[in-house]
This record gives structure tokens, C-alpha cells and sequence, in this order.
């Protein structure tokens, strides 16, 4: 079965990692490095396991692009989260044996250090089942 | 013999083997598989049975045997004669004469051109470079990829299905599709390259293999053709630009600029051997784009500090590379060079136009406009571009080095 695993993010959060001024605790060199660490154990264990299928980290939700189709011609905005301050920051995809198993790591996912070594208050993550439409590979 | 040794013999055996196979049996695509078993036969009997007498021999064998094996069960499937008569043209079905000339290392050649063939992805020319002349594994490659065993299986097997249908000869492409094979075979090594240099994105030990094994296999194509200019300077290249891996990231895993990276951490005979070899081809004059971005690269890593660099030489071979290949990233770099040779004045001149063509949407020319202000002694200006850099950059160290860069000139 086939799962994807959800992270999220505000644009804040991006800020505040990326050394931005802001009044939230800022991240250190070595708390992102301990967070990539985090995030690329987590991908070779599922990788070694056979588990893994894709897992990327998304960049900042500032630098989207929203295209609509609205009176017969697309209409392209930018920045579109108006009513959303959390966005996917990055997600997994994986192939295990059922929910349960797609459970544990997104829990292992939610243990990611934040600044100063903390394990705070994570954001939730949320898993979904991939439906089982035929993939290209298969054809 | 220690395993490393075993390991060695093992890939450097695989195109020879491979080819060997081809040669007299045809069938890419099951010869590939049955060399695969010959290989994994000699991995688990030889450390402990000990080496044959004629290790490429006894390669050649089992997989013949193991071939023939696979050749026989297919032919139970499918009526093979037709297949044969559709697909190989009349003058293949004959064995080569006994005084035709061809090395093992012609052999290589004809896999590696093989592999890089036109009617296969980027993707799956890697992926089947690695497997048929690097002898890497499916699941070594998976992992060095990051994708499941199982997708990379299917991308190969489709690769050899492509090559199949092609109906293409296993012999040398003709003159003129040689030259532009070549050229195939050189990008494809070059990003196999650059898929272990440039990873960013994620620091994963795996990945700095993928670059060891690009130069290895740019090693052995330039023993099988010393006269080429490009092989010759791709080598160079990857020697000069890899040799300063180390120093590249902190302690923090963060991106080190060249101009404030240890110099001490730079791998000294690396430079030696790349620079000797550029040193070697570019007299002979038509130096090609890997000879003259191998050219900068030597005169980058020879300064002895960063203050030392030879701009003016940089600047003249920026300017020659952009007469050979109409490039925004290559023109970027050439502006850049212009600055530090001619002032930043002369920069930001070539800059305006660059930002004018519009072809750079990315944060790249902003960190350049960025830099050449605080050169130019404008800081507000220099903090205003930082800003709208980091703004749209992607990876988070580069976001990371640019807020800093913006944060030091408040």
C-alpha cells in the first residue's frame, strides 16, 4: 500500500530557518543540520527497507505560483494562501505493508529536533492513502 | 587478495566481459542480465575458492553458459527465427572474419556508446552506464538515487527493451554519429558527476560515490581514446572541481564560498593530476567546452590564496567559452570575472544586460548583483539585492548564506 505522508509549514517558519529576522526562537547552523540529519536517517532506513518511494522538502510557500481558469483564460497569481497560513513543506512518499506501519514513521518524523536541540511542538503530519491508479512504470 | 581488489577486477571486467558477450551472441538485454549472474558467481565464489588462473576467461564462460542458458528458455517462448530475421541485417548473422581487428577495450567502448544511446532519457543512460560499465548493482544505484530497487529493475529493463527494438549493431557507431555520440556519453558522465558533487538539496554520504565513479569510468573511456581533447579535459574538470570537495561545507554542513574556503583542504595531487592533464591537451589547440571550464577550474585551484586568482586569465577564458555556447549561467560567470579583473563598474554593466535578457529568473543573478554592490562600497543597495536574492532562492543553505550575507550589512 501506498502512502503519502504530510509536513507542514508556514512561510514564517521558512523565514525563521533561514536566518530571517523574527521574533520566534531563530535556528542555529548546527539545528538545521541536526534536522537534516533527522529528515536523511529517516530516508535511508526507508530506503534500505525498501520502504521509500519519493520524500522531498518543498521550498518556501512565497515562491508558488497559483494558475486558475476563470472567463475562458488562465489567471496566474502569485502567493495564493490567502486564507491559509500552513502549507505542505515537505512530504514521503512510501510503500509499506498497511496505515499502521505509515504510522510509525510519521511519528519517527514528528521527533525532528528543532532550535537548540528542542523536540517543541511539531506540527501535525497527516497521512493519506495514494490511490491505485495505474503508474506509467506499469504500462 | 583483499575484497577491494576483488572489487576492481570485478568492475573493470564487466564492460570487457559484456562485450565479449555481445560481440559473438547479440542480445544486449539478456547478455547484460547473464553477466550480472557471472559477476555475483565470481563475488561469492572467489574470495573463498580463490582467483582462476584467467579471471576474464572464466567471466566469459559462465556467463556464455549462463546466456545460452537464458537464450534457450526465451526461444521455448517465442519463435526466435523470425525476431532475427526482422531485426539483424543480413551481414551480422555471419561470425567476423578471424583477422578482424578488435581489442577488449574497443569493446568497452561499443558498451558505453551503447548505453548512451539516443533513444534513452538522461535517466535511463545513467542508469544503465552504471550497471553495464560501472558493474554497479540495481540496488547500489537505487540507493544512490533514492528510489526503490524495484523502479530502478524497470528503468533499466526498459532501457535494454530500447536498445533491443532499436535493432542497433553491436559495433562502433559510423564517423559522423560518433562525434555526436561521444558528446552524449561525455554529458552523461558529467551529471553522473555533478549528481554526486552538487547535492545540495540533502547531504547524503552515498551521493560523493556517484562522483568517484564518474571519474573512474572518465578514467578508463580516456585510456580507450588518449587523443580526445574533450575526454581528456572532462577528466580534468572532474579532478579539479572535485578536489576541493572537502572544503566546500563547514562543520555545520553549510555552503563555504570559494574565496573564503581552507585552501590547506583542497586535495593537493588532485590538482596536480588535473592540471597536467589540461596542461597536456590545450596546446593542441580547438580546446573544447570541458577543456576550458577544466582550464578555469586550474586556474582557480593553483591561486594560492583568493586574493591571487588570475582574473584577467579567467576573464579571457570566460569570453572564448561564451563565443562556443550562447549560455546565461556561463554569461553570469563571465560578469563575475569582469569584476574582479576590471573593477565592478565593468561588471555590473554585462549584469544589466543579463538582467535585461531575462533568461535567469532564479536567485543567481540578484546574489551577483548583490555581491557587486558591496564592492562597489554600496551597502544599502548590496542588502536590498541579498534580501530579494534569498527571497527567491530554493535550497536552504544558499537562503541561509544570503540572509547572513544581508544581516552583516545592517
Amino acid at each position: 500500500m501506498k502512502y503519502m505522508i504530510m509536513l507542514y509549514g508556514s512561510q514564517q517558519d521558512y523565514d525563521v530557518q533561514a536566518g530571517k529576522q523574527n521574533d520566534k526562537p531563530s535556528w542555529s547552523a548546527e539545528d538545521i543540520r541536526k534536522m537534516v540529519e533527522h529528515m536523511t536517517s529517516i530516508n535511508k532506513d526507508l530506503a534500505e527497507s525498501g520502504e521509500l518511494v519519493d520524500a522531498q522538502g518543498l521550498a518556501a510557500p512565497a515562491l508558488t505560483r497559483r494558475v486558475q481558469f476563470k472567463d475562458g483564460a488562465p489567471v496566474v497569481t502569485d502567493g495564493p494562501y490567502a486564507e491559509t497560513t500552513e502549507v505542505i513543506a515537505g512530504f514521503w512518499i512510501v510503500d509499506v505493508s498497511g496505515i499502521d506501519r505509515a504510522t510509525e514513521i510519521a511519528a519517527r518524523v514528528t521527533l525532528c529536533p528543532g532550535p537548540g536541540g528542542t523536540i517543541g511542538e511539531p506540527s501535525p503530519v497527516d497521512i493519506r492513502p495514494i490511490g491505485e491508479a495505474p503508474s506509467p512504470d506499469d504500462v | 587478495m583483499p575484497s577491494t581488489d576483488f572489487e576492481d577486477l570485478l568492475r573493470r571486467s564487466a564492460p570487457q566481459v559484456l562485450g565479449a558477450l555481445v560481440r559473438r551472441y547479440g542480445h544486449f538485454d539478456t547478455a547484460e542480465d547473464a553477466v550480472q549472474e557471472a559477476l555475483l558467481a565470481a563475488a561469492t565464489q572467489w574470495p573463498s575458492e580463490g582467483l582462476p588462473a584467467n579471471p576474464l576467461g572464466w567471466l566469459i564462460t559462465v556467463a556464455s553458459r549462463r546466456l545460452t542458458d537464458l537464450l534457450r528458455s526465451q526461444q521455448a517462448r517465442e519463435r526466435r527465427e523470425d525476431a532475427v530475421a526482422r531485426q539483424v541485417p543480413g551481414g551480422d548473422l555471419l561470425a567476423p572474419a578471424a583477422d578482424r581487428q578488435e581489442s577488449d577495450g574497443d569493446d568497452t567502448l561499443i558498451v558505453l556508446f551503447l548505453c548512451c544511446h539516443p533513444s534513452l532519457t538522461p535517466a535511463s543512460q545513467i542508469a544503465l552506464t552504471l550497471r553495464a560499465v560501472g558493474g554497479l548493482g540495481t540496488t547500489e544505484i537505487a540507493r544512490a538515487f533514492l528510489v526503490p530497487e524495484q523502479t530502478m529493475t524497470r528503468r533499466i529493463t526498459r532501457a535494454k527493451q530500447r536498445i533491443k527494438d532499436s535493432g542497433l549493431p553491436f559495433r562502433m557507431p559510423s564517423a559522423p554519429d560518433r562525434a555526436d555520440r561521444l558528446a552524449a556519453v561525455l554529458h552523461v558522465l558529467y551529471l553522473i558527476f555533478t549528481e554526486g558533487y552538487a547535492s545540495t538539496s540533502g547531504p547524503d554520504l552515498r551521493r560523493p560515490e556517484l562522483s568517484v565513479e564518474a571519474i573512474r569510468l572518465t578514467r578508463m573511456l580516456r585510456a580507450l581514446l588518449p587523443q580526445d581533447g574533450e575526454v581528456t579535459g572532462l577528466l580534468a574538470l572532474m579532478l579539479l572541481t572535485d578536489a576541493r570537495r572537502l572544503a566546500r561545507t563547514g562543520d555545520d554542513g553549510e555552503l563555504v564560498p570559494m574565496a573564503e574556503q581552507d585552501r590547506n583542504r583542497w586535495d593537493a595531487d588532485q590538482i596536480a593530476e588535473g592540471v597536467a592533464l589540461i596542461s597536456e591537451v590545450l596546446p593542441r589547440g580547438e580546446a573544447g567546452p570541458y577543456q576550458l571550464q577544466a582550464a578555469i577550474a586550474a586556474v582557480h585551484d593553483e591561486a594560492a590564496s583568493a586574493a591571487e586568482t588570475d582574473w584577467a586569465q579567467i576573464t579571457a577564458l570566460y569570453k572564448v567559452l561564451l563565443r562556443m555556447a550562447d549560455n546565461p549561467v556561463v554569461s553570469l560567470n563571465h560578469a563575475v570575472a569582469v569584476a574582479m579583473s576590471e573593477g565592478p563598474s565593468a561588471g555590473l554593466e554585462l549584469l544589466e544586460r543579463i538582467e535585461r535578457d531575462g533568461a535567469l529568473t532564479d536567485h543567481r543573478p540578484l546574489a551577483v548583483r548583490a555581491h557587486l554592490m558591496e564592492m562597489s562600497g554600496k551597502p544599502d543597495a548590496a542588502r536590498e539585492a541579498y534580501l530579494a536574492a534569498a527571497e527567491r532562492a530554493l535550497s536552504l543553505p544558499q537562503r541561509r548564506y544570503l540572509f547572513g550575507k544581508a544581516a552583516r550589512l545592517t
